[in-house]
């Protein structure tokens, strides 16, 4: 890094709390998914730390980032996220980008390669989903009641004010043993935000955007993930041009924590083919 | 699995990473009206109510898998015939054998739950309370920028206005000193006429002045004329006698000229003085024609005389005599021969004060043009026929004025090539 940094530059690394790390130069931006934060990407980011740039960050509103930089109109849909992403990448100034995306993140990684595509080499999409909800004869997976039944869970769990879920409490640089006890409580999560977050994400419909992706990419789909079922990622397949599917041993709908080993060999064995799309 | 779990009075259950079903307690299975067989192996998910299986693959998944436990998480389970039952669930995760487990112990609850949904149900309804005082301050702040505006607007109006009524005060001070201007040209022109009019009496005085001055000398040449012709400075010759005649005649115009002159200044003057006594209009008449007579006769003109002896004036008799011999002297004058002139007069049909006497004569007539004119003092219509003729053209000027002088007044119409008619009204005598 030089002198000529971004005007950003602080800014951005202090609102998403943007980490950096690894050996390589080209960059691979993990984007975490909703419920949780960048500590989901800790059990795959040592297999890639030797070859490039790891930079991991967490959306406003998630794990250690500034939550009074949240604006409920701007995270009310996903292009407010999308534009997260594309304030760190030019805050940091990436190019020639691995983007990793989680469930959600991987629309979100696709509205922001759309804006920006020539910043973006590869898009690898874990567990992605377009459209959450059944709209015959596309199959989302959920009826609109199923997701009315989440956000009731989401509200119950915030009145037991459970320790997981409990709110980011203010960083505090100068007492670092604070710091440390906060970065322990993974997946912490403003309550409110995390509702709007998870009503963006389940109401979202980014079925359109699909066709516009120029940026070629490797869609992970998990056997038996009920959170984006088979036909899902079949349906991706369709309509994304340049992309590459894979239908994963692992279950459920986070194989970079219930099998990281798998989720590796599979993005290093796409990350070895040419980027073509 | 140890028997004794069975025993406990909340449910418990363990799954791999992967969610599948290592172990289920009795009180579990029971409670959701399963058979244990039909549930190990099983994904988790099997028991779990929809909103439940999201959460657990987006919270509480993550969680025990970063964290190793999770504590008094809320999930709804879902029994074998679709009954939802509400739980507080303790998870932690831990190696055994080649991988690892998680171990779930589960406990209902039923008033808790009576109690959260209170407190939801309250929470919602001061969420919403909040939004409507939200909006309701958003209305406000909205009707307050409105009313901001329209204040902007009035103060903008009002701005407008008093820049008009200063325009307007400044096109008042222009017309006023317009106004001010005029007042200034109006008195300076009063000025001006009373000097023109003092300038004009005193022209009228110095030819009143100069007219006596003139007349002396030549009544002196009159008289010795006479004296000349009645031979008392020796007998005269026929072309003396004949000469003399010429003179007598040009001192004759001269003197009336002179006298023309002389009438016009006094009445200027205002040194005029009328002798008014009840006069009939018929005697007024009958002196004047004998003096006119001989010049209709030698045109060979008709005369026609029509005045009722009943209509009397209240008049200065000489000065009616001397307008009436104006006006049918130029009767005469301006009428060729075969002509006629005629003499009307009697009560004026249009007023109860007044008599008139009217001159008429099919002569050569006046354009209208110079109608409005023969009035003023030195007028002569000029063209070929008329400028022989002779006089000063105070005739007119002096005939109104002099009626004018005495109540009444002179009027003209004439239609040019049929004649002329000029109207002479005199107050009436009412007692009589």
């Amino acid at each position: 890094m030089t002198g000529d940094r971004h005007p950003r530059y602080a800014e951005i690394l202090r609102r998403n709390n943007v980490k950096m790390f690894g050996r390589g130069t080209q960059p691979m931006l993990f984007a975490h998914g909703f419920g949780c934060d960048q500590n989901m990407w800790r059990f795959i980011t040592p297999d890639f730390q030797d070859e490039y740039r790891i930079v991991l960050f967490d959306y406003v509103g998630a794990g250690g980032s500034d939550v009074k930089a949240y604006d409920a109109e701007r995270y009310g849909t996903l292009e407010g996220y999308a534009r997260d992403i594309l304030d760190v990448v030019e805050a940091l100034e990436l190019d020639d980008i691995i983007f990793v995306g989680h469930s959600v993140s991987s629309m979100i990684g696709v509205l922001a390669a759309n804006q920006q595509p020539g910043r973006f080499e590869r898009l690898i999409l874990i567990g992605p989903s377009p459209r959450y909800i059944n709209e015959s004869p596309y199959v989302g997976g959920f009826e609109r009641a199923d997701i009315e039944g989440l956000l009731d869970m989401m509200d119950r769990n915030f009145i037991g004010w459970a320790n997981f879920l409990a709110p980011a409490i203010m960083k505090n640089d100068d007492r670092p043993e604070l710091g440390e006890e906060l970065t322990a409580s993974f997946c912490s999560t403003d309550p409110i935000i995390a509702r709007n977050f998870a009503e963006a994400t389940f109401l979202a419909d980014n079925r359109a955007d699909l066709t516009r992706v120029s940026v070629p990419s490797l869609l992970l789909q998990c056997s038996d993930d009920m959170v984006a079922p088979q036909e899902v990622g079949e349906y991706l397949h369709r309509e994304m041009p340049g992309s590459t599917l894979r239908v994963m041993r692992a279950t459920g709908h986070c194989p970079h924590m219930s099998d990281p080993d798998e989720t590796v060999m599979l993005i290093k064995e796409y990350l070895a083919s040419p980027a073509t799309a | 699995m140890d028997e004794q779990l069975d025993l406990a009075p909340c449910g418990f259950v363990s799954f791999g990473d992967d969610g599948g079903m290592l172990a289920v307690n009795a009180t579990l299975t029971g409670r959701l009206g399963y058979d244990r067989d039909e549930l190990i192996g099983r994904h988790v998910e099997t028991i779990l109510a929809v909103g439940s299986r999201i959460f657990y693959q987006t919270h509480l998944f993550p969680l025990v898998r970063l964290h190793g436990k999770a504590e008094e998480i809320f999930m709804l389970l879902r029994g074998k015939d679709g009954e939802q039952i509400g739980v507080l669930c303790n998870a932690v995760r831990r190696p055994r054998g080649s991988g690892h487990v998680t171990d779930c112990v589960l406990m209902e609850v039923r008033e808790r739950r009576k109690f959260e949904d209170a407190l939801l149900q309250a929470k919602q309804e001061a969420e919403s309370a909040h939004q409507a005082l939200q909006s309701r301050t958003a209305e406000l702040e909205r009707a307050n920028r409105q009313l901001e505006s329209q204040s902007l607007e009035l103060e903008l109006q009002q701005q407008h206005l008093e820049d008009q009524a200063s325009e307007l005060t400044i096109q008042g001070e222009a017309l006023q000193t317009l106004n001010d201007e005029l007042v200034r040209r109006g008195e300076e022109l009063e000025r001006q006429r009373v000097a023109a009019n003092e300038a004009n009496q005193g022209k009228s005085m110095f030819l009143a002045v100069m007219s006596h001055e003139l007349r002396t000398p030549l009544n002196a040449i009159g008289g010795y004329v006479q004296l000349l012709e009645m031979g008392v400075h020796g007998s005269v010759t026929d072309a003396q006698r004949e000469a003399l005649g010429r003179i007598d005649r040009s001192q004759r115009h001269l003197l009336r000229l002179i006298n023309d002159l002389l009438n016009l200044s006094r009445i200027e003057v205002g040194r005029v003085h009328y002798t008014v006594e009840s006069v009939g209009l018929a005697g007024l008449v009958a002196n004047v024609m004998p003096m006119v007579e001989p010049q209709i006769a030698a045109r060979g003109l008709l005369a026609e005389i029509s005045v009722p002896p009943a209509a009397i004036a209240r008049v200065d008799p000489e000065k009616v005599e001397q307008i009436l011999l104006n006006l049918l002297s130029n009767a005469v004058k301006f009428t060729g021969a075969g002509g006629s002139v005629v003499v009307t007069g009697g009560n004026d049909p249009s007023s109860e004060t007044l008599v008139y006497i009217r001159v008429s004569d099919t002569g050569l007539g006046i354009p209208s043009a110079f109608l409005e004119r023969i009035f003023e003092p030195f007028i002569q219509v000029d063209d070929s026929a008329t400028r022989s003729s002779e006089g000063t053209g105070l005739g007119l000027a002096i005939s109104r004025d002099l009626a004018r002088g005495m109540g009444g007044d002179l009027t003209a119409e004439s239609e040019l090539g049929r004649g002329s008619a000029f109207t002479l009204t005199l107050p009436r005598d009412v007692d009589y």
